[in-house]
């Protein structure tokens, strides 16, 4: 079996205030993930690395790493993919608490603030019925719908770089992914959060998070028709007063 | 997430340069390519009919009706459009303060598509 080095940024707050450099030379194949590599270094070289991890397919959204510079999924990005270094750092624009692990607090914070649930307050007092939905209704949302949380988008974008108070990619597209299912009545209630300049207009339309979305979910394109939705609610509002 | 209150925070302005960016960036990219194309290409090659320009047909066409459309469709709306990047730009480059910068753009490209729009206005009323 051939072997690869990898760097990681190692941050150990204990230890030492700046982070630093490790390398570490580990077993490759064409199968080997990222995550398999981290893997092979907690267990047979360092027991002291620190990264989060759960499903290994894609699902949970917790391995999010800067593979040279651009953040990736560590299950879904294989060695194999990569002839020179491989630079592995914790996921960009976020704190870092040690290791390859983030402070997520303010992306939780952002997804809490646009309410990312079906809001129907009609529904709620007698839900004897399941919802109905058409095979159209469903198609408008639909692909917004398949975000994971993990949160790549959001150090792929410069603007949440540039300000933290920015909603950002993930909640905005959750936010567009609820305005249009035609279950939900919350419209009225995500849009002042949408209207803000940290809302859908702190996004210059760089595109970045749809390139690394591992799920496709295309954010640049929901924030932008938020742009457009958002501009609709304004003109009526000045209209009604 | 119920630190400030959105209601009051709302970006009023922001749709408003966002559609005059978007209509500039139309405008950008089909009247001043077309311009550049019959003004700086086509006309000096020879390739239109030779009075398609001359003084009197140019100075009627732009100072009425079509010189209004003209000159908002390749100056005053591509001026907002550059304003909107510029400022966007600024913000990337942590230059300024945007409630700064937008005074400034915005009221650059103002001020210019006025003086525009305002030299084919008193050509009209000559």
């Amino acid at each position: 079996m051939t072997t690869k080095q990898i760097s990681i940024r190692r941050y150990l707050p204990e230890r030492d205030d700046a982070p630093f450099w490790q390398p570490f030379e580990v077993p490759v194949d064409d199968s080997t993930s990222l995550l398999d590599a981290l893997h092979h270094v907690k267990e047979s070289l360092d027991s002291s690395l620190s990264y989060r991890w759960s499903c290994r397919m894609a699902i949970c959204g917790s391995c999010g790493v800067m593979v040279n510079g651009i953040p990736k999924l560590g299950c879904n990005t294989f060695l194999r993919e990569y002839d020179a270094e491989i630079r592995i750092e914790p996921l960009a624009h976020f704190p870092v608490r040690r290791d390859l692990v983030v402070d997520m607090e303010i992306f939780l914070e952002h997804l809490a603030a646009v309410k990312p649930y079906l809001i129907d307050d009609a529904q709620q007092q007698e839900a004897t019925e399941t919802y109905r939905q058409t095979p159209q209704q469903l198609a408008r949302y639909r692909q917004f719908s398949n975000c994971i949380n993990c949160g790549l988008c959001y150090s792929a974008c410069p603007q949440f770089g540039l300000n933290p108070e920015f909603l950002g990619p993930a909640a905005l597209t959750l936010a567009h992914r609820y305005n249009l299912d035609s279950r939900d009545r919350g419209k009225a209630q995500r849009m002042p959060e949408l209207n803000r300049h940290d809302g859908v207009w702190s996004c210059t339309f760089v595109g970045f998070c749809s390139q690394v979305c591992p799920k496709h979910v295309d954010p640049a394109a929901a924030v932008n028709q938020g742009k457009v939705e958002s501009a609709k609610h304004t003109l009526i509002a000045l209209f009604k007063g | 997430m119920t630190k400030h209150h959105p209601e009051r925070r709302q970006a009023y302005d922001e749709p408003l340069w966002w559609a005059l960016f978007s209509a500039g960036g139309v405008c950008f990219a089909l009247f001043v390519p077309s311009a550049v194309l019959f003004l700086a290409l086509l006309l000096p090659a020879g390739l239109l009919p030779a009075d398609a320009l001359s003084h009197q047909r140019a100075s009627s066409l732009l100072f009425g009706l079509p010189g209004l459309i003209f000159v908002g469709a390749t100056i005053c709306l591509p001026l907002f459009h550059a304003a909107h990047r510029i400022r966007h730009g600024l913000f990337d480059l942590t230059l300024g303060s945007d409630g700064t910068n937008k005074w400034l753009m915005y009221g650059a490209a103002a001020l210019f598509s006025t003086l525009a729009l305002g030299v084919v206005l008193l050509g009209m009323l000559r």
